[in-house]
């Protein structure tokens, strides 16, 4: 019996706390998935044919440019990599 | 030392292209090497003279010209070259071999470009001003025409900023992932996590542009000495480069005034230049004055070999 309220009232808790985080959680992660596009358009910005003053400083970072390039191209809903950027598939 | 020449560690030689740079960086640099100073003597003009001055081939690696007297020719696309196989290595071994292609592909590609020389030239500088105070007592650079040297020595500054400007967004990137991944826990994946290879590499680029700027900008370490000849154009060029210099705050440290017509040149030809000249050497004093002033003669027959060098030396010694 009791067992079964405290499961209830646990239940009832982590509901109450994921409708009450939920807009914060999305706007935490819009915010950082904005930062780090933003980011990563610094560091390829000649794709787009921006300069990159520190084009060569920072050719170390291409792998993981490169990665995420990848990863937003699927979340574009684009299988293959978009004409003129990295031919990462 | 040389009377009102400068006795720092790292001294720059600039100036207009033929106005006897090469002639004065391998003078004083002799000089230094005779008085008992370890010194190097680093060309980076693409027309490679220094080599010829001294009479012996000078190469990429230092190589031992005279006692005391060390000499190196930096070829920008050897640099380039060498650059770039060191960010293919490093890659390498981050890169996921499904990637591994296209990123060479892509560096390849930023190889081709003007950038890549300069990128390779500041590094292999950087490295070369270190060893000043180290392996030698004083590490002396004839360098290419004014513009592009300015731009180099600069180039810390200018790219410096934009690295801290990366490396403040890549923060700001990081702890925004550390607040998602609290609320988001498992599915927050990768983001957030300590360990940023991003970062550290970045911060590791700031690091070097950050410690070339302090060599650069420090008076006890670094001075920028001026070649010229009592001409309009390379006074013009000069005084426009020096300005550049004091804005990014690169010490500069005494103006050489090279092929001055000495008091014993006569006829009615050479004494008109020389009124000409006495004005230039106005608008030197007035239009420069903040630096000291050394005069070098213009000699009868063109400095060749050491022997010649010291016959600049002589100069430079009662010049000032």
């Amino acid at each position: 019996m009791w067992g079964r309220i405290r499961r209830a009232l646990r239940a009832f808790r982590d509901i109450y706390e994921a409708v009450y985080f939920a807009p914060y959680r999305s706007q935490i992660h819009r915010e950082y998935a904005h930062q780090h596009d933003l980011f990563l358009l610094l560091t390829t910005s000649d794709l787009l044919g921006v300069p990159n003053p520190v084009e060569f400083y920072t050719l170390e970072l291409l792998p993981e440019a490169m990665e995420q390039f990848h990863k937003w191209h699927l979340r574009m809903g684009l299988e293959s990599a978009p004409e003129g950027g990295f031919r990462c598939c | 030392m040389l009377l009102n020449l400068p006795a720092t560690p790292i001294v720059f030689f600039g100036g207009k292209g033929g106005v006897g740079k090469t002639t004065l960086a391998a003078a004083f640099a002799l000089h230094s090497a005779e008085q008992g100073a370890r010194t190097l003597l680093v060309s980076t003009d693409p027309a490679h003279s220094a080599g010829d001055m001294l009479e012996v081939p000078l190469g990429d690696e230092t190589s031992e010209v005279l006692p005391g007297l060390h000499a190196v020719e930096i070829d920008p696309e050897a640099e380039a070259e060498r650059y770039i196989a060191d960010v293919k290595e490093r890659v390498r071994q981050v890169a996921s071999p499904r990637i591994l292609d296209e990123v060479e592909r892509e560096i390849d590609l930023a190889r081709s470009s003007p950038g890549a020389e300069e990128a390779a030239l500041l590094d292999r500088f950087a490295e070369l001003m270190r060893t000043a105070g180290g392996t030698y007592d004083r590490v002396v650079f004839d360098t290419a025409p004014t513009g592009h040297t300015v731009r180099l020595l600069s180039l810390p500054e200018l790219m410096g900023r934009w690295i801290d400007g990366l490396v403040s967004r890549r923060r700001k990137v990081r702890s925004l992932g550390r607040m998602w991944r609290n609320v988001a826990g498992a599915a927050a994946g990768t983001a957030g996590r300590e360990e940023d290879p991003v970062l550290d590499a970045l911060e590791e680029r700031q690091a070097r542009f950050r410690a070339a700027r302090e060599i650069v900008t420090d008076p006890k370490r670094t001075a920028f000495t001026f070649v010229l000849t009592p001409e309009r154009l390379p006074i013009l060029e000069t005084r426009k480069a020096a300005a550049a210099l004091e804005r990014s705050r690169i010490p500069v440290a005494a103006v050489i005034v090279n092929r001055v017509l000495p008091p014993d040149a006569r006829g009615a030809f050479l004494t008109r230049r020389r009124e000409r000249e006495a004005r230039y050497l106005d608008d030197i004093d007035r239009e420069l004055a903040a630096y000291p002033r050394v005069l070098v003669p213009l000699f009868d027959s063109d400095v060749q070999g050491v022997e010649g060098l010291r016959r600049v030396i002589a100069a430079l010694e009662d010049g000032a």
